[in-house]
């Protein structure tokens, strides 16, 4: 008898001939997920199963895998041969002291001799012989001891299911380049996509002296608490210091953070190029700032020839907020670091800037050598 | 790189440090303990409180309890003597006076704030209008750390005693031990310092405390300290401390009349056009604050110090904030509040680092101003 973790995964079973990548990818994430603690997968047919692992750090593993994309759902058991006594001593460690239980039984192995009633039954029968203070209820139990019957010989016993993040698998949608300020929105969207299955990496621009250290460490700080779900390890920074005094010295004050806009996603396409990401994607949802309009979307998205993805595009803040409090980015995203000065900001922001104003605008400035520029101070920083 | 910002923290002394090293090495004993090696470590430790309190002509008329840090000491003193009634402190003190009198309000005693000047400094007439039969403690800074105006807390604390004897009186002397010439009269009960401002090490600090003044702990333990602080001594702390304070003291004088002349030597090279000056010409010669009104001195403090150049903006313990809580109490509107820099020096400032600071503050300001407007 063995401890180990069961792991069901979510809509692999989908991909007809396709699944036999999707399961490697998704085990090679179970790998990476549990880096640094001592474990053995094993992949059983539509379950994975984690063991040999380091004992005291069970609620560790059980932790991390609960922030795989793609697992369906987990259970610690044990792992035990099928025979019926073996099966036995297992259910006694899985089931309660006392209270009302059940035993539910699945058959993985067809060619088992007892059909799944019989195997529950008999195993219930011997629980109460055992234990006088346990209750049969097989309507409303407190709680219910499973017995899977699996191929070769074996048995695995639990007492619950944890139910998992669900989704695909991280890279097995294609890659793209996630726009991470330090705000609550841009990592929420970067989780939308990952649990798509996309592999998601990561660009901040920054104006540092404009904006300080603390604010850029935060960004990384964010950057690890998504690598949990994404499991990317690596922030690249750039300065858009001199293009934002080029634009404030040069151009019409409302259209600050519109041009900006423009120069961040002409910067993010060309690293999205050399990285081999097929997108951008932001956490800008409609409406939600002067930036965020219809006509605001539409001046960024005039510059790159890379799809933008807008995970939260039709999302209200509460909505964003909760997601960021599930996967713990909420408190590291409202520390009070500006993510952008104010210095900048101009009293009243254009709402709805007409393309042809935006493009006027920029001929004041050499775009190419400004990105270039920003392109050079480029940094990354791995975690 | 040229270090001006000696008011948040000062180079250890390498001298001091070396002299003291001895207490992690063979002297390692806790003070307390019984044997000779204990012994040895304090009856040490009890000449160099003897000679702090040297220092500042207060051997047999005060204590000295040594502390974790200056805002311990303060702590303790508002927490000690500030139990009923009402305290009177002014609007213009460090975080580490300030906020414990807020936190009076908790505990049933009513703080009172005086108003400050334009420079940071208190006038006498508005303490004592504050100050009442119920008042259990008066509370004031002897060198403003934003500012550097010097209130004279001998005679606010002559002033206070006359009209209510049974008042106690405070001040946070974290900027003025070792750099203002100061022995205090038998009217100020508690004065509180730092060692790190001076060329110590941060995490020791002390409390002058006049004999005869019963004082409750603030932290409770072992007795150590007459009772007053428990916990074992930093002894190596103490140390660097005590050979820090030596050395500052031998040369308190001339550091002060040769820092006045740098202070105005800076201030004069700074381009008129861009800094307003805040500090008082009469403060403290250890600090000059000037603000580049209508510019971001947080932004302008990461510039100058890429440039090589390390200024403060307003009180390093509040800069989470966006104005000073004690520049704002002076008066100043929003424009002036933003461009807040806060110059300070120590003995080994030298006249060529005031020369090139203030380059580096035009040549900065300027470029900030290019770039933004």
């Amino acid at each position: 008898m063995e401890k180990v973790i069961i792991i069901r995964y979510a809509e692999i079973h989908l991909k007809g001939k396709n699944r036999g990548y999707f399961e490697r990818i998704f085990s090679n994430n179970l790998e990476k997920a549990l880096k640094g603690i001592r474990h053995e997968i094993h992949r059983t047919s539509g379950r994975y199963l984690i063991a040999d692992f380091d004992e005291e750090r069970t609620d560790e593993i059980m932790l991390r895998v609960s922030k795989v994309f793609g697992v369906h759902s987990y259970s610690l058991g044990l792992l035990t041969e099928n025979d019926e006594d073996s099966i036995f001593e297992a259910a006694k460690r899985v089931a309660p002291q006392s209270g009302t239980f059940k035993v539910e039984t699945h058959r993985g192995d067809k060619h088992y001799p007892l059909t799944s009633m019989e195997i529950s039954a008999r195993i219930g029968g011997r629980l109460l012989a055992y234990d006088y203070e346990l209750k049969v209820d097989v309507h409303t139990p407190a709680h219910t001891v499973y017995v899977d019957i699996r191929e070769g010989g074996r048995a695995l016993i639990f007492g619950t299911f944890v139910d998992g993040l669900h989704g695909m698998p991280v890279s097995t949608a294609g890659r793209g380049l996630l726009l991470i300020s330090g705000g609550i929105d841009s990592p929420v969207a970067g989780y939308m996509m990952a649990k798509r299955g996309m592999t998601v990496e990561l660009l901040h621009f920054h104006s540092y002296p404009y904006t300080n250290e603390a604010a850029k460490e935060k960004v990384v700080t964010l950057s690890k608490l998504l690598s949990d779900y994404t499991l990317v390890t690596k922030l690249t920074t750039v300065s858009v210091t001199h293009i934002q005094e080029e634009i404030h010295k040069n151009c019409a004050a409302e259209l600050n953070v519109t041009l900006l806009r423009r120069f961040m996603f002409r910067i993010a396409e060309r690293i999205a190029l050399r990285e081999g990401a097929g997108c951008l994607v932001t956490g800008e949802s409609l409406g939600q700032v002067a930036s965020q309009t219809l006509e605001g979307l539409t001046s960024s998205n005039a510059v790159v020839r890379l799809p933008v993805l807008r995970p939260l595009i039709g999302f209200d803040k509460e909505d964003i907020v909760a997601i960021a409090k599930k996967i713990g980015t909420f408190e590291t995203s409202t520390l009070p670091y500006e993510d952008c000065c104010t210095v900048f900001l101009p009293d009243f922001p254009a709402i709805r800037p007409k393309l042809s104003f935006i493009e006027e605008e920029e001929k004041k400035l050499d775009i190419e050598s400004l990105v270039e520029e920003a392109l050079s101070s480029r940094e990354v920083i791995r975690f | 790189m040229i270090y001006f910002d000696n008011a948040a923290t000062t180079r250890p002394d390498g001298e001091a440090l070396q002299k003291a090293a001895q207490f992690t090495t063979e002297l390692y004993f806790n003070p307390s303990a019984k044997y000779g090696g204990g012994f040895a470590v304090s009856k040490q430790m009890n000449a160099m409180r003897e000679a702090l309190l040297a220092h500042l002509n207060a051997v047999g008329k005060y204590d000295l309890i040594f502390t974790s840090c200056g805002t311990e000491a303060d702590n303790q003193a508002i927490f000690s003597c500030g139990k009923r009634g009402n305290v009177v402190t002014t609007a213009g003190e460090h975080a580490a006076v300030y906020s414990a009198c807020n936190e009076l309000k908790n505990r049933g005693v009513e703080p009172r704030f005086a108003p400050v000047e334009r420079d940071g400094s208190v006038k006498i007439e508005s303490i004592l209008s504050l100050v009442d039969e119920k008042t259990s403690l008066v509370s004031v800074v002897h060198v403003n750390n934003e500012t550097g105006a010097v209130n004279d807390i001998a005679a606010i604390a002559k002033a206070v005693k006359a009209k209510n004897p049974r008042t106690v009186f405070h001040s946070d002397g974290v900027q003025a031990f070792g750099k203002i010439p100061f022995a205090p009269p038998p009217e100020v009960d508690l004065y509180s310092v730092s060692a790190h401002k001076i060329g110590g090490l941060k995490g020791t600090g002390g409390l002058f405390k006049r004999k005869g003044l019963a004082l409750s702990p603030h932290i409770y333990g072992g007795g150590q300290e007459n009772g007053q602080r428990s916990g074992t001594e930093n002894t190596f702390g103490i140390a660097v401390f005590a050979y820090a304070a030596e050395k500052k003291f031998k040369t308190l004088k001339e550091d002060e009349i040769r820092l006045k002349t740098y202070r105005e030597m800076l201030f004069s090279a700074l381009d008129g056009e861009i800094f307003v000056r805040l500090s008082p010409e009469n403060g403290s010669p250890y600090l000059l604050t000037v603000s580049a009104v209508g510019m971001r001195g947080e932004v302008l403090e990461r510039m100058l110090w890429d440039r090589g150049l390390c200024v403060g903006t307003g009180s390093a313990c509040s800069s989470k904030h966006r104005f000073s809580r004690v520049m704002t109490a002076c008066g100043y509107g929003e424009r002036v509040l933003d461009g807040v820099l806060r110059m300070s020096f120590s003995p080994a400032t030298t006249e060529e680092e005031i020369k090139e600071a203030a380059a580096l503050l035009n040549s900065t300001a300027k470029e900030f101003q290019r770039n933004t407007n």
